[in-house]
């Protein structure tokens, strides 16, 4: 995918200081479209498998909310005069997005909270916070407020998930488990320091991830506070730190 | 479930990080890469690393949890002393979560209820301790028995305290100041050195202070060094022939190798438990990097003794309150159960022969 190549930087607008570092703000963005596109995705396909009405309504009203999520990011990517692409099939987006269907099939509603919500989500929300802090203007603005946004959407997924969790503590502890070991695992390649699995065909060229110290970022900062969110998501379910942390130290590097 | 104790403390090196995630990571795997264990290390939320057992020579055990505040090993300086308490605060509230009677806190958490205990969050039933004053006692015996160990007449004997204000120091400073010929002061805080010193000196010791060692002028026979000197060739010069150094900062960085030769170096302020202690998983090697079994350092050490005596109380707060007498108090409860000091060692090993724990059990 190429860059566009005419950003608009003719005045000493906000977007100024985004101009010079346009294709990695477009890597960013396509990250962030693509993961919001999978999540809608997610929800839709989770719609399918609610048993009530209303969580059917939660669940398509989640996916509303993500498109919404994707579209704004696309509409920040036109004002710096990029074109933000997006690729659900791109290689990491693809394995996650089957892990998720496979929990579909088994019609497994609480596995299908515990990848989006907590695992998908957890590094969502602490990349989008890491990328907020450092985005000049309405850039940073929007990937604040959708960070923000996800946050507090999960309150009702957790109240679920840790429904679901005092009904039997260790099958569910072992379902986060199984589920941690591929999710978990697809996404510590995928934030890995080296993209050792080759391309991830959205970047359009080389790997971002070496580029980002160039906008204020660290792909080390984004996976140390998605691992630090997860973790943190972890607890407030009720599963045990000393437990969590083991998975934590199993993760790919 | 209730637990008797917890310990809260953080690696010293990145090596020492590194083997308590290679642990946790089991044997089957890689360990993480240096570059890898250096980004994702300092995110860890505070959390219980392991389980501790610790056995009375009694016959009775506690229970507890060690706690990782996961304190970078590179960033346990003063500029980074906000975010650390904030580490070290997210560790007590993991401690009383879990439900901890009693808190130890070791190495630079102690600093927490050092100053101010309003730092530590909402309590509840669980009470800290600094673990300090079974820090003093260690140290305070090892020097008596490393000057035994050298036919060394303490009275005649001129005493430096490096980091003499603090709350270990000024420990120390009480218990050994009856004990020698003359005492020397060293910190930073002058006026803080004043006032110990004229507390001393009214017990009719000779002392003298110095914020600077580079002005110091005397040579002393015996060195406790309690806060970690930035190098050891600061006391070059001031040092009377074969003087005994108890290296008893956090870190240990104190070596005969270190320009120190003709000096007896050994660590201080550690202890060893006669009734041993069990890890799960099993990092215990990790954590303590003695040549001895179950050793540990006094601090940590404190908390265990007063759980297994069943006084859950904040034996050690506050700074500058610890005296002989608590010092000989929890001497006591510990010898009790069957804790000691450890045998003297430094860097390079051994400084004594040591009879073997079921030996001395038999004893």
């Amino acid at each position: 995918m190429e860059v566009v190549t005419s950003p608009k930087c003719s005045t000493a607008s906000d977007a100024d200081a985004a101009c010079s570092t346009a294709s990695i703000w477009q890597d960013v963005l396509a990250q962030a479209v693509t993961g919001e596109l999978v999540a809608v995705l997610n929800y839709t396909s989770l719609a399918g498998i609610c048993q009530g009405p209303n969580e059917v309504a939660d669940a398509l009203e989640h996916a509303e909310s993500e498109r919404g999520h994707a579209s704004a990011f696309t509409a920040e990517g036109k004002k710096l005069g990029i074109e933000v692409p997006n690729n659900v099939n791109a290689k990491y987006w693809k394995r996650l997005r089957s892990a998720f269907l496979r929990q579909i099939e088994g019609r497994d509603f609480v596995a299908c909270l515990i990848i989006q919500e907590v695992m998908l989500e957890s590094f969502a929300v602490a990349s989008y916070k890491r990328v907020g802090q450092v985005a000049p203007g309405s850039l940073g603005t929007t990937f604040a407020a959708i960070a923000a946004e996800e946050e507090d959407h999960i309150d009702h997924a957790m109240s679920i998930l840790r429904a679901a969790r005092a009904v039997n503590v260790q099958r569910f502890d072992d379902k986060v488990h199984e589920l941690h070991v591929e999710v978990m695992g697809i996404l510590g390649q995928m934030f890995a320091r080296e993209d050792g699995d080759g391309h991830c065909e959205l970047c359009h060229a080389a790997c971002v991830k070496q580029s980002l110290p160039v906008v204020g970022l660290a792909s080390s900062e984004l996976r140390g506070a998605s691992l630090q969110h997860y973790l943190r998501t972890l607890d407030l379910l009720g599963l045990p730190g000393e437990m969590t942390l083991v998975w934590a130290t199993q993760l790919p590097v | 479930m209730a637990l008797d104790f917890a310990l809260i403390a953080h690696q010293e090196s990145w090596r020492a990080a590194a083997d308590v995630l290679a642990v946790l990571r089991g044997p089957g795997r890689a360990p993480i890469p240096d570059a890898d264990l250096k980004e994702i290390f300092p995110w860890f939320p505070p959390r219980a690393v392991c389980h501790i057992e610790h056995r009375s020579v009694l016959g009775h055990s506690v229970h507890g949890i060690y706690i990782d505040s996961f304190i970078p090993p590179d960033r346990l300086g003063f500029a980074h002393r906000s975010e650390n308490i904030e580490r070290v605060r997210a560790a007590a509230a993991c401690a009383i979560k879990a439900g901890a009677r009693i808190v130890s806190l070791g190495g630079f958490s102690s600093i927490l209820i050092e100053g101010d205990s309003d730092l530590l969050p909402e309590k509840g039933e669980t009470v800290f301790t600094t673990g300090n004053t079974l820090t003093v006692a260690f140290v305070v015996q090892g020097v008596k028995k490393a000057c035994g160990l050298q036919g060394r007449d303490m009275s005649e004997a001129t005493l430096l305290i490096v980091g003499a204000t603090g709350d270990v120091g000024t420990g120390c400073a009480r218990c050994l100041a009856p004990l020698v010929n003359r005492v020397v002061l060293n910190a930073r805080n002058i006026d803080r050195l004043r006032s110990l010193a004229e507390e001393l000196s009214a017990g009719g010791t000779a002392v003298d202070i110095a914020t600077d060692l580079q002005q110091l002028s005397v040579q002393a026979d015996i060195v406790i060094c309690v806060a970690s000197l930035e190098s050891p060739s600061l006391l070059l010069g001031r040092l009377g022939p074969n003087a005994i150094i108890c290296d008893a900062g956090y870190p240990k960085n104190l070596s005969p190798d270190d320009g120190l030769e003709g000096c007896t170096v050994f660590f201080g302020g550690l202890g060893q438990s006669l009734g041993g202690m069990s890890f799960e998983p099993d990092v215990h090697r990790v954590l303590h990097r003695h040549p001895f079994p179950n050793v540990g350092q006094g601090c940590v050490m404190e908390g265990m003794v007063l759980a297994l005596e069943r006084r859950f109380e904040p034996f050690s707060q506050g700074r500058g309150f610890i005296t002989p007498e608590r010092v000989q108090e929890i001497e006591s409860i510990a010898a009790r159960h069957g804790i000691h000091l450890a045998p003297l060692y430094n860097g390079q090993g051994p400084l004594e022969e040591v009879p073997s724990q079921r030996e001395e059990l038999a004893g």
